[in-house]
């Protein structure tokens, strides 16, 4: 018989009806719109990030994005140079306030960023107050104008530890440290965070990029008023490195955080990845940005089809599955080599496999220009499967395996 | 497009295809697989290379594109309007196996719109330091022999016996397929090279020939096309009896708009030719037009892209159908009078192949008939030269190198193949030309 499915999740104590939140950005910025995407079915929001005005004014660069394309796709990356919240203190307060009142079931999380101790105390209290579930902590934003901010903090493991007690300290509110890519490794920073009392690790917030350069006139991309800077990159580009330092963090066995996985989610695909690799909660912008609220709907019909299809009852089953089997590349059972078949029935001879194993692999491919047909020289083959990837049609390349025990494998000398 | 908006740019005699910009042109490029040893490439009979233009838009390289249609085939900008691409690239497309086959004749009109707008640079003078050819007719085979002679610094002069150049495109195609501006840009490009054009220039005597020789040219190549509409005895002497050729020609350069108005036409033909006649007398304002064919609906010879044009544009087919009495007033014809018919061996459409279909006789009131039935060589063919060797049809025999009987004599295009497409005479007016150095080199050598 097959088990009730449901998506809700417990995250730090905190119930979800389903894993798929908001990232702190302009998708989560005032009530109203988040009110809009509670309705269109959003588990639960971060809050665009509070800071104080009295302490620094926000005054958002223009233009504010520019879009990386590849082969005529657009938005295939995002890079942004926005800051946190330009809105007055007192009414986003207010918006939380009302927003956890409309919707008490879904789960409001406050991202807060201060610049010294007592900002940071007094943005946990004024969340907690106005009824916020969680908090997030801003270590992450790779462009903050204030020079003591942002990732700049994300980098510094003292102050990680340091804000994230004091914030642990003022409240009561299960805490979430949200990390920076732009560093070498997560583990440490994150492990500071752990030390300062964070319940969880949300994580990579953008990574520092260029994502073009108007060649017209040598500018980078986004040319505001003639100069540019390195700034948040996000979106489907971004999303096998954010896989990587997710499963990193849920390998480490000193840290055993709960993770808010984010970097490149469009579809339920993309979250299953995220929670394969560990992360529990999932946490989309870009995306939004792009195509609006309504996307989780797809989000959410598709994971639960998924889990039917699979038997599975709840989400927790699934988190790190496949994290669990990444090893280190010395690990590797070299043994196991693979050789490239190509099934002639399906070939439409386009030839670009033999154009890539010629120029790019082991000259393994024989294309016959007559009959229009590759085949695969298993002698040459080195198995490395480009043929497959650059083939357009599914199922036409498959491998075997080379017994190399009693066959010489090309891989193998 | 929708259909209301091509129709009304038809109506308007305005190129009936949206080009591309570019973001399309790069998605579109982006779904070419880029085949190794691409059979799009193999399947042009000018040479194009559309795979090669196609890789260099997806890469960004739009000049380069560009810069590759117009070396390979000097009337790139034509072709990517009226080639017959789903017979020929298109049909070849890889892709087809999954999905629809790249527009290829869209990305062609990129690249030359791309080139024209962004100043590539001008066509290499020819030196002309090489032999002296003199080439009778200006249409597709003359022209890109024309081209690829002043390549390789031999002088080149085109006897048109029209005052412009393009032959069937410019005179037969019209606007809404072609308009004439393309075909401009084609031409000029040929001019940078130093054509050298002859207008109101036929040549049609005895002596001609000899006195081209006397003139110093070392070779000639005649391209002198079909250039006489084949027309029903039937129809002969009336007065609102026309034959594609006057009807389209009047048509493209003269008045259009509403000319047509109320009139009931009959088109008779299958082919494109016929189809852009009807289709030209519907957007000259005509209230009704037939296009009455001797082929069954699924074995006409136009592209389904026109076929499908001519549904669109309102245009009743009479398909299986032949003429076979006329009720005149005068010389005036009012009505035609006619019978479906069934071929006796399929796919073999002549008149001698048909019988007719018991009880079907139908009768259609005109005001005008336009006749597309085909095209032969004009009688000039046979005055150039006694000793030319044609066939009864006046078809001119060559090797395969394009070679008349005459040594220094070439020819190609139409007048030689019996009338196929633009794209085809392109083609062997390139191979012609490469013959004629070959054959002028020996010449010197010996």
């Amino acid at each position: 018989m097959k088990k009730q499915t449901n998506l809700s999740i417990d995250f730090c104590g905190v119930k979800f009806e389903n894993p798929f939140c908001l990232s702190s950005s302009p998708v989560s910025n005032n009530a109203e719109m988040c009110a809009r995407a509670f309705e269109a079915g959003w588990g639960g929001i971060v809050y665009k990030t509070l800071a104080l005005e009295s302490k620094f004014k926000i005054v958002m660069p223009s233009p504010r994005l520019n879009t990386y394309n590849y082969a005529g796709k657009r938005m295939v990356g995002l890079q942004n140079v926005e800051q946190i919240t330009d809105r007055p203190i007192k009414d986003n307060i207010k918006d939380l306030t009302w927003l956890k009142k409309s919707y008490p079931n879904k789960i409001l999380i406050s991202s807060i960023m201060g610049y010294e101790d007592n900002d940071w105390v007094e943005l946990a209290k004024m969340s907690e107050d106005a009824g916020a579930d969680m908090l997030e902590l801003n270590f992450s934003c790779p462009q903050m104008a204030h020079p003591a901010a942002g990732h700049r903090v994300g980098q510094d493991f003292q102050a990680v530890e340091a804000f994230t007690a004091v914030v642990k300290k003022a409240s009561n509110l299960p805490v979430i440290a949200k990390m920076t890519p732009n560093i070498t490794d997560m583990v440490p920073v994150s492990l500071s965070a752990k030390r300062g009392g964070a319940d969880a690790i949300s994580a990579i917030n953008t990574i520092k990029a260029i994502s073009g350069i108007d060649i017209e006139n040598y500018s980078p991309m986004p040319n505001i008023h003639g100069s540019s800077a390195a700034t948040g990159f996000s979106g489907p580009a971004v999303k096998p490195i954010a896989l990587r330092f997710i499963s990193d963090l849920y390998n480490s066995k000193s840290l055993g955080l709960p993770l808010s996985g984010i970097g490149g989610i469009e579809t339920w695909v993309d979250a299953l990845h995220f929670i394969l690799l560990g992360s529990t909660n999932l946490q989309v912008t870009t995306a939004v940005l792009r195509y609006g609220y309504r996307i989780v709907e797809d989000m959410i019909e598709g994971l639960t089809d998924f889990m039917i299809a699979r038997n599975i009852s709840n989400l927790d089953e699934l988190v790190g599955l496949a994290s669990r089997k990444l090893t280190d590349p010395s690990n590797f059972n070299t043994r196991y080599q693979v050789v490239s078949i190509i099934d002639e029935s399906k070939c439409i001879g386009c030839g670009q496999c033999y154009l890539s194993c010629h120029d790019g692999a082991n000259q393994a491919i024989i294309f016959d220009s007559v009959l229009r047909k590759a085949s695969v020289d298993e002698q040459r083959c080195v198995g490395c499967m480009l043929c497959s990837i650059v083939c357009p049609v599914i199922n036409c390349i498959t491998k075997k395996e080379v017994d190399t025990q009693i066959t010489k494998h090309a891989a193998i000398f | 497009m929708d259909n209301p908006a091509k129709i009304q740019r038809i109506e308007q005699f305005q190129n009936m295809r949206v080009p591309l910009n570019m973001q399309a042109a790069l998605v579109e490029s982006n779904r070419c697989l880029l085949c190794y040893d691409a059979p799009c490439s193999a399947a042009c009979p000018a040479g194009t290379d559309p795979a090669k233009f196609i890789r260099q838009i997806k890469f960004h390289n739009y000049k380069g594109a560009a810069r590759t249609i117009r070396n390979n085939n000097i009337l790139g900008g034509t072709c990517a309007h009226i080639c017959p691409v789903e017979q020929l690239c298109e049909k070849e497309c890889s892709i087809k196996a999954l999905e629809d086959p790249i527009n290829i004749a869209g990305l062609q009109q990129f690249a030359v719109d791309y080139g024209i707008t962004n100043s590539l640079e001008s066509t290499t003078p020819s030196k002309k330091t090489k032999g002296k050819i003199a080439i009778i007719g200006g249409g597709p085979a003359g022209l890109a022999c024309a081209s690829s002679l002043l390549n390789k610094d031999f002088s080149a002069t085109i006897f048109e016996r029209e005052d412009k150049a393009g032959g069937v495109p410019i005179y037969n195609i019209p606007e809404f397929r072609l308009p004439e501006q393309v075909i401009t840009n084609d031409i000029n490009n040929l001019l940078n090279q130093g054509v050298e054009f002859m207008f109101n220039s036929p040549i049609e005597d005895k002596e001609s020939i000899s006195k081209l020789l006397s003139q110093g040219f070392d070779s000639v190549f005649i391209s002198t096309g079909l250039s006489v509409p084949i027309t029903l005895d039937l129809l002969q002497g009336y007065d609102n009896a026309y034959d594609y050729n006057s009807f389209l020609r009047q048509h493209k350069f003269g008045q259009k708009r509403g000319i047509l108005q109320g009139k009931i036409i009959a088109v008779i033909g299958g082919g494109s030719v016929a189809i852009d006649s009807a289709v030209t007398a519907k957007a000259c304002g005509a209230k009704k037009v037939y296009l009455i064919t001797l082929e069954q609906l699924h074995e006409l010879p136009a592209e389904k892209e026109e076929i499908e044009l001519a549904h669109m544009m309102g245009i009743i087919i009479k398909s299986g159908s032949q003429i076979i009495k006329v009720k005149e007033s005068g010389n005036h014809i009012s009505s035609l009078s006619g019978v479906e018919v069934e071929p006796i061996e399929s796919r073999q459409t002549n008149p001698s192949n048909t019988v007719i279909i018991d009880g079907t006789q139908f009768s259609i009131n005109v005001d005008l008939v336009i006749q597309a039935i085909g095209t032969k060589p004009g009688s000039e063919i046979s005055e150039f030269d006694n000793n030319l060797q044609t066939d009864e049809n006046g078809i001119i025999q060559v090797a395969d190198n394009y070679q008349t009987n005459i040594p220094f004599i070439f020819a190609a295009g139409d007048v030689v193949n019996g009338g196929k497409t633009v794209v085809q005479a392109i083609g062997e007016g390139k191979k012609a030309a490469t013959s004629i150095i070959n054959f002028l080199s020996k010449r010197t050598t010996i």
